[in-house]
């Protein structure tokens, strides 16, 4: 079952840092609780996108592939 | 991650070298926005990045330009700071930089860099 996302960041066709920022851009403008699926193909987007949330101390829920394209699930705690 | 982790930038590269331009700036709006603080030290040649009207002249490649990218890294909350000794040795008087540089001296280089959890430096 695919858990619920609450938004999305497509990143399709960013590279680094841009996915970064984004994806930061968008988590401020969730609540706590609230969660944010982000797609990118860029390689370097789900190394980065997981430093990125363990700095901000949210949480990563999951992150799955699909050909290229990173499919990666944060949830705002806070 | 309790106290919040800071990173210096040291910046020696002028505009007469524009690749090694673009990395404190992109890297610092990125520890910004990983909620690190982060600050570029324009020291020696590197304080011509922030004078007045260099940074609008250049762009590499698919880049934006480096006014953009600076401008980009002031939003996201980057400290830019400008050695004042570098300003006498290169001839640059205090008033032609960008607003946001601020102009300091060699003790709060060497402070910031033993503050810092990380410097790196181009």
């Amino acid at each position: 079952m695919k858990p619920k996302t609450d938004k999305r960041v497509d990143c399709l066709g960013l590279y680094c840092p841009e996915p970064v920022f984004k994806t930061r851009m968008e988590l401020d403008e969730l609540k706590a609780g609230e969660t944010l699926e982000v797609l990118a193909d860029d390689p370097a987007a789900e190394e980065d996108i997981r430093a990125l949330v363990k700095h901000l101390e949210q949480e990563l829920v999951s992150v799955s592939k699909e050909g290229n394209t990173v499919r990666i699930l944060i949830k705002k705690v806070k | 991650m309790s106290a919040k982790k800071k990173i210096l930038y040291v910046q020696t590269s002028g505009v007469d070298r524009p690749e090694r331009a673009y990395a404190p700036f992109i890297l610092a709006t990125t520890a910004a926005m990983m909620n690190i603080d982060a600050t570029i030290y324009f020291l020696i040649k590197g304080i011509t990045l922030v004078k007045k009207g260099e940074a609008e002249k250049i762009k590499m490649g698919s880049f934006p330009s480096l006014k953009d990218v600076m401008n980009q890294a002031i939003k996201a909350g980057v400290k830019l700071v400008v050695c004042e000794q570098s300003c006498s040795l290169l001839g640059i008087p205090r008033g032609e930089f960008v607003q946001e540089a601020n102009i300091v001296g060699a003790a709060t280089l060497n402070d910031l860099a033993l503050s810092a959890d990380a410097v790196l430096c181009f």
